[in-house]
């Protein structure tokens, strides 16, 4: 009998231990509103540096915890490091689509696809966002080319 | 009836009482006698109490309601420092000097350093960012060919990803009396300061009422005797009173209304509350035209230090300025300051207020003062009026004056420093070479080409001077950098055009305003027949490009202007096509901006952040960005740009740079030569260069003789980052012989490289190259 409750405390502590145990570091995307399944998240580039890593950590979970503008200003820290890299002007529209300034949020997602290379899961997210600001803006023409974009961009 | 007076005579009880009833008879009879003295009297009665009621209002008003006027400060942009950041040793060590970190043997407080060779050990200060505290870090940072090569947390010895050195500040927006201070409460502030400032100044100011009796009867006396000046010994609460509510006046009536007020300060105020309001007030010297009050800005002006960190010798020096901060000017006079602050710890052995002990060993310390730094007034007064022009969009001035705004603004101290060497040289060599007499002036502005913020800005060739600021105000003819808007229309329309079209470089007459005929021409005098757009370009052909202006048509190119970034409306006008429109150079800036930025509009900032005095955010500036013009349009107008600055008007610029950096440009000459403009970016700056004179004098420089010179001389200081390799989906880059126009090859002696639409570049190759179809 003792011996059974030695063995149960043990596979309770194994078990708490295991709920305790930090998770596996996974690279992250930047989401402001609700949660996107990990797997449709844009996320940084190997490239990316980590100083820029961490810059954008703070910057998640400022808007985390609902500190828009903080969010803002660590991803423009970002950028002053990596200014040419798409991803960070990608989160940027993002943040601004949340803070709906939507036309802001366009011009952002367009300079993303100028430096978004060969990356056409980023640029279909960006054409969303394109597409979203410009039906907003009541134009529909506009609207529907650019998800026409997010069709073609949108992998096979 | 007249009483006599009775004599002094020791009288029985009821005598008295009779006494005492005859002398309410004679005062009764007095006022009878005249009738008005006790209306006077009375009349009087109430006029003193109005005025006391009067003054007790002012001062509970003042008290109670927000005492200073805080100045908003401005600060430069904090320096990040990361692995990998281009940075080198002498670059920092530059920014500690100008925060004023503290050389030493052995850094043990924030703000102080060591340095050997290229490494840096040193203790940072926190400092309150809008996006949280920076906090004091112990640093051991190490640079090698011009980079931060590794950063690490010396305390905890780990590598470090980021850190915040805290922003150099740059000036401050002042009301009209220039006063400055941190406003500091007394539980923060060391004991031994306030024991120290009342032995030397009011000993018993824990126990009088506002006013120390003997001191105003010294002071009565020596003033209605006139045997003297006024003598001092008022008590600390009358000091107050002096510079709180009244003026420096040496006048009874002064003397009169600072004892009413000090009375009344002391009756509705308790005692530390007083000194809380001296501690912010007293007046501790001159930083320029900024004035240094108070015991919190005081200790970080001359010691580096929070009031709660200063030492006994400080504290005492800081108590012994009081008294004539001029006089005993730390930096000016320090043998005078020295001696009274040895006579401060003195008296404060002597009262008990620090041991013997204590008083032997503070004397023996050196003043400790830090030396002369950067002076309070603005040294970058271009590019602070363009900072309050900013604020002013949203805040009103008293605001600005009163509610110690900081403002985070986007300048580099680094870049402006360097900006204003070469504009210090050059311009002086430029103004002597064409016998200019001192008149030729200068305005650069530089930006960074990704976001927008404004880096650097010079209005006037000798940096420093608050005067006409041409960078915002001069508004000048901008010659030929008027022509990439022209070319770029025409690429717009890549069905039509591509660089390599022909376009005819013949004279043309055309009628222009008020139908004079205008018979432009071009740099060297000569026609040049038909030429490829890029040539015209390239060697900015007035007459090609006028030509080619009037196939597209004014709209079109207003409408280009207006998408990248010009408001101001264009007239319709032939003359237009050759810059004959006043900008300023800060217009210009924005035009090249979007240039620069690849098509995106975007807004020049100056400002960054707003935070209130007690370091709560208040307003951001985020960077906006538009896509106003095509990228690819937009690559291929900046391949021509180029190939100015390698075979073109720029080519001059090559001095400067090695062979393999990339950049774009455009110079801008106007009528006999009376203005000498240069644009050009690479991939981390654009810069603007205008020269010319106030009073639109000949200066005999082009815009390829005059200010890409200093353009050059100025980036090359900068190591301005080459373009990058262009890599945008549907545009392609390819060498063109010149002759030919054809796709070009190894054999081929001559080649530029061009971008082009995907569809539109030549689809054959040159004889040189093997020639047959692509």
């Amino acid at each position: 009998m003792k011996q059974l409750y030695y063995i149960l405390f043990a596979s309770l502590v194994l078990l708490l231990s295991a709920c305790s145990s930090p998770p596996q570091k996974q690279p992250a995307g930047f989401e402001v509103g609700e949660e996107v399944p990990q797997g449709e998240q844009i996320l940084p580039s190997s490239r990316t540096s980590k100083t820029v890593l961490a810059l954008l950590d703070n910057a998640r979970q400022a808007a985390k915890s609902g500190q828009l503008h903080n969010a803002e200003s660590q991803l423009e820290r970002a950028l002053r490091i990596e200014p040419r890299n798409a991803v960070l002007w990608h989160y940027m529209a993002k943040l601004r689509l949340h803070q709906d300034r939507i036309s802001e949020a366009a011009g952002l997602a367009a300079k993303s696809n100028s430096l978004a290379g060969k990356n056409h899961s980023l640029q279909a997210d960006n054409w969303r966002i394109i597409a979203h600001a410009r039906h907003q803006q009541g134009d529909v023409a506009g609207a529907q080319q650019a998800q026409n974009k997010v069709e073609q961009l949108k992998p096979q | 009836m007249v009483k006599r007076r009775p004599t002094r005579k020791r009288k029985p009880a009821q005598q008295q009482k009779k006494q005492s009833s005859r002398k309410k008879q004679g005062k009764k009879s007095r006022f009878r006698r005249w009738p008005h003295l006790r209306k006077i009297i009375l009349g009087l009665f109430v006029l003193s109490l109005a005025y006391v009621v009067y003054l007790d209002t002012i001062i509970r008003v003042s008290f109670e309601g927000k005492r200073w006027a805080l100045p908003a400060h401005v600060y430069a942009r904090p320096l990040e420092l990361y692995p990998g950041v281009r940075l080198s040793a002498s670059q920092f060590n530059l920014e500690l000097e100008r925060l004023g970190y503290r050389y030493t043997y052995r850094p043990t407080e924030p703000g102080s350093y060591t340095r050997q060779d290229d490494r840096f050990y040193l203790i940072s200060r926190s400092f309150q960012f809008w996006d949280g505290k920076e906090p004091s870090r112990q640093l051991d940072i190490h640079f090698e060919n011009g980079r931060l090569e590794s950063l690490r947390e010396a305390g905890l010895d780990k590598d470090l990803t980021l850190a915040r050195l805290d922003p150099p500040r740059i000036g401050g927006i002042y009301p009209t009396h220039h006063e400055d201070r941190i406003l500091v409460q007394l539980q923060d502030t060391p004991a031994l300061l306030a024991k120290a400032l009342t032995t030397v100044e009011d000993r018993n100011f824990y126990s009088h009422i506002g006013l120390d009796a003997r001191a105003i009867a010294r002071a009565l006396w020596v003033n209605l005797t006139g045997s003297g000046g006024l003598q001092g010994g008022s008590t600390l609460t009358q000091q107050l009173v002096k510079n709180f509510f009244l003026t420096n006046e040496r006048t009874l009536w002064r003397k009169v209304n600072e004892a009413l007020m000090a009375l009344l300060l002391e009756w509705h105020y308790d005692k530390n509350e007083i000194l809380e309001a001296y501690f912010n007030e007293v007046y501790l010297g001159q930083d320029g035209r900024r004035a240094i009050h108070g015991f919190g800005l005081a200790s970080r002006f001359y010691f580096d230090k929070p009031i709660e960190r200063l030492s006994l010798p400080e504290i005492a020096a800081l108590v012994a300025m009081i008294r004539g901060p001029g006089y005993y000017h730390p930096n000016r006079h320090p043998d005078r300051l020295l001696e009274r602050r040895n006579l401060v710890l003195e008296l404060m052995s002597k009262h008990g207020v620090i041991s013997k002990a204590q008083y032997g060993s503070a004397k023996r310390s050196v003043l400790g003062v830090i030396q002369d730094r950067a002076s309070g007034g603005s040294s970058y007064p271009a590019f602070m009026d363009l900072v309050r022009r900013q604020l002013r969009e949203d805040y009103r001035d008293t605001d600005l004056t009163s509610e110690g705004l900081r403002i985070f603004t986007t300048l580099d101290p680094w870049v402006q420093d360097s900006v204003e060497e070469t504009v210090k040289q050059q311009v002086k060599s430029l103004d002597q070479k064409r016998a200019l007499n001192g008149q030729l002036q200068v305005a650069v502005i530089l930006t960074n080409t990704t976001n927008g913020e404004v880096l650097a800005m010079l209005g006037d060739r000798t940096p420093g001077y608050a005067g006409f600021n041409r960078v915002l105000d001069a508004k000048r003819p901008v010659g030929s950098l008027m022509k990439p808007a022209v070319y770029l229309t025409a690429i717009e329309k890549s069905g039509q055009y591509n660089l390599l079209s022909l376009v005819d470089d013949a004279s043309i007459s055309l009628k222009a305003q008020g139908g004079i005929v205008w018979s432009p021409k071009n740099y060297d005098g000569k026609s040049h027949g038909k030429v490829p757009l890029y040539a015209a370009l390239v060697n900015s052909y007035n007459l090609a490009t006028v030509r080619l202006g009037m196939q597209l048509g004014f709209e079109a190119i207003e409408n280009t202007l207006q998408r990248l970034g010009i408001q101001k409306s264009i007239p319709p006008y032939p003359s237009m096509l050759l810059g004959a429109i006043e900008l300023s150079p800060i217009e210009i800036a924005q035009m090249y901006q979007t240039l620069a930025a690849g098509g995106f509009r975007t807004p020049l900032r100056a400002i960054r952040e707003v935070m209130t005095a007690d370091g709560q955010p208040l307003q951001r500036y985020p960077i906006h960005v538009e896509q106003t013009v095509d990228g690819k349009s937009i690559a291929v107008l900046t391949s021509a740009m180029q190939q100015i600055m390698r075979n073109g008007t720029g080519k001059g610029v090559r001095q400067f740079f090695p062979d393999d950096v990339e950049l774009a440009g455009k110079t801008g000459t106007t009528d006999e030569l009376r203005d000498s403009w240069f644009a050009g970016y690479g991939s981390d700056y654009l810069g603007i260069v205008w020269l010319g004179t106030d009073d639109n004098q000949p200066i005999h420089l082009s815009g390829s003789s005059g200010a890409l010179v200093v353009w050059g001389d100025m980036m090359q200081r900068l190591q301005i980052q080459s373009l990058l390799p262009m890599a945008l989906e549907g545009v392609e880059v390819l060498p063109i012989d010149p002759d030919s126009l054809l796709i070009a090859g190894d054999g081929c002696s001559k080649t530029v490289n061009l971008a082009f639409i995907k569809g539109t570049a030549p689809d054959r190759y040159a004889d040189c190259a093997g020639g047959g179809q692509r």
